[in-house]
């Protein structure tokens, strides 16, 4: 009797440390996203540069990468390289977009940022009070979400996307979509 | 301007001060009221441990405003923190809801301290029957008799403190 009671004590124990065990590999930020598998909500903003409008609703169709950043973020700047390349890579897909949405940001600031890091091509939505970031359910940048032909969100990518993300993880999605 | 320097006039400022203050709260505007009450329960989500209406970060200041912005629009509280939870999931509210999985969450404690009461009764239960068994077998069974080497050392004791 007494050797059973020990043994369960035994096991209750072992689980908990288990549990913390694996609640030290998760990642604080990756906070799991509600909006993925929803309909993306819809927006429509100036643009950062030239005088149209930039919205999502107007890329129904194809995939679209909406990447949320400021000038005031500095991961951004870690991660900008892969948005160039990545940008240059998908320039003759048709069935690939980027957007930018800057956020939290003043316009002079953004465009500085982009004369010095680089451009990468793409339009950049104007989110001065971070209506559309909120809408969206970011809580900091950079963050990415990638938006299906029906525009419904399937993945949402917290900090910088790293080299090979494409790849790694868009295609994959891209391709189940297609079969 | 000694006059006024009396204690009592100082008392009676300070009173009338304390007066007014009171009354710029009572007469708050009842929009700020619903949207404090509103802020208090979501989580800033990029603080430790704040709410959206004591934090200064910039989200949750434009959280605030669009909080504001809603609540001015006509917007209704269940509407408003929809709209919050949907976007930011169950980690938006400070006090987490009690439905779905969370439920277990909020019942496991109580589930806990249940089973534990149970335990011990069962436990006090077993114990109590061992003190009556021992309790029994002392009155009915004689003390044993010593044996000889017993009886001898007894014997050097008693005589020992006679001495």
């Amino acid at each position: 009797m007494n050797g059973i009671w020990k043994l369960v004590l035994l096991g209750a124990v072992m689980a908990i440390l288990l549990l913390f065990a694996l609640g030290l590999k998760n990642d604080p930020r990756d906070i799991p996203s509600p909006l993925v598998n929803r309909p993306a909500s819809d927006f429509s903003a100036p643009a950062l540069e030239g005088h149209q409008t930039v919205s999502l609703g107007a890329h129904r169709g194809k995939w679209v990468l909406v990447n949320f950043w400021g000038s005031w973020c500095v991961s951004c700047v870690a991660e900008h390289p892969y948005l160039m390349e990545l940008a240059a890579k998908v320039k003759g897909r048709s069935d690939f977009v980027m957007i930018g949405v800057d956020f939290r940001d003043t316009p002079d600031a953004a465009r500085a940022f982009l004369k010095r890091h680089g451009n990468p091509g793409y339009a950049h939505a104007q989110d001065p009070e971070q209506k559309i970031a909120i809408d969206w359910g970011v809580y900091g940048a950079p963050e990415s979400y990638l938006v299906d032909p029906n525009g419904t969100i399937r993945m949402k990518h917290t900090g910088p996307l790293f080299p090979g993300w494409f790849e790694q993880r868009a295609l994959p999605l891209m391709q189940g979509n297609t079969k | 301007m000694i006059f006024f320097s009396h204690p009592f006039w100082a008392l009676l400022l300070l009173m009338l001060a304390m007066g007014t203050a009171h009354a710029e709260v009572r007469n708050e505007d009842p929009t700020e009221a619903m949207v404090r009450q509103i802020a208090k329960d979501l989580r800033c989500a990029v603080c430790q441990n704040q709410s959206v209406y004591e934090s200064n970060s910039e989200l949750a200041k434009d959280m605030l405003k669009l909080i504001r912005d809603k609540v001015t629009a006509g917007e209704k509280e269940p509407a408003i923190r929809d709209y919050f939870h949907q976007r930011y999931g169950d980690y938006i509210y400070l006090e987490p809801t009690g439905q779905g999985m969370n439920a277990l969450l909020w019942s496991a404690p109580f589930l806990g301290l249940g089973l534990g009461g149970y335990a011990l009764w069962l436990a006090m239960r077993r114990w109590r029957a061992q003190a009556v068994m021992t309790e029994k077998t002392a009155s009915q069974t004689p003390p044993p008799t010593p044996d000889a080497a017993m009886q001898s050392r007894i014997q050097q004791e008693l005589e020992r403190m006679r001495m």
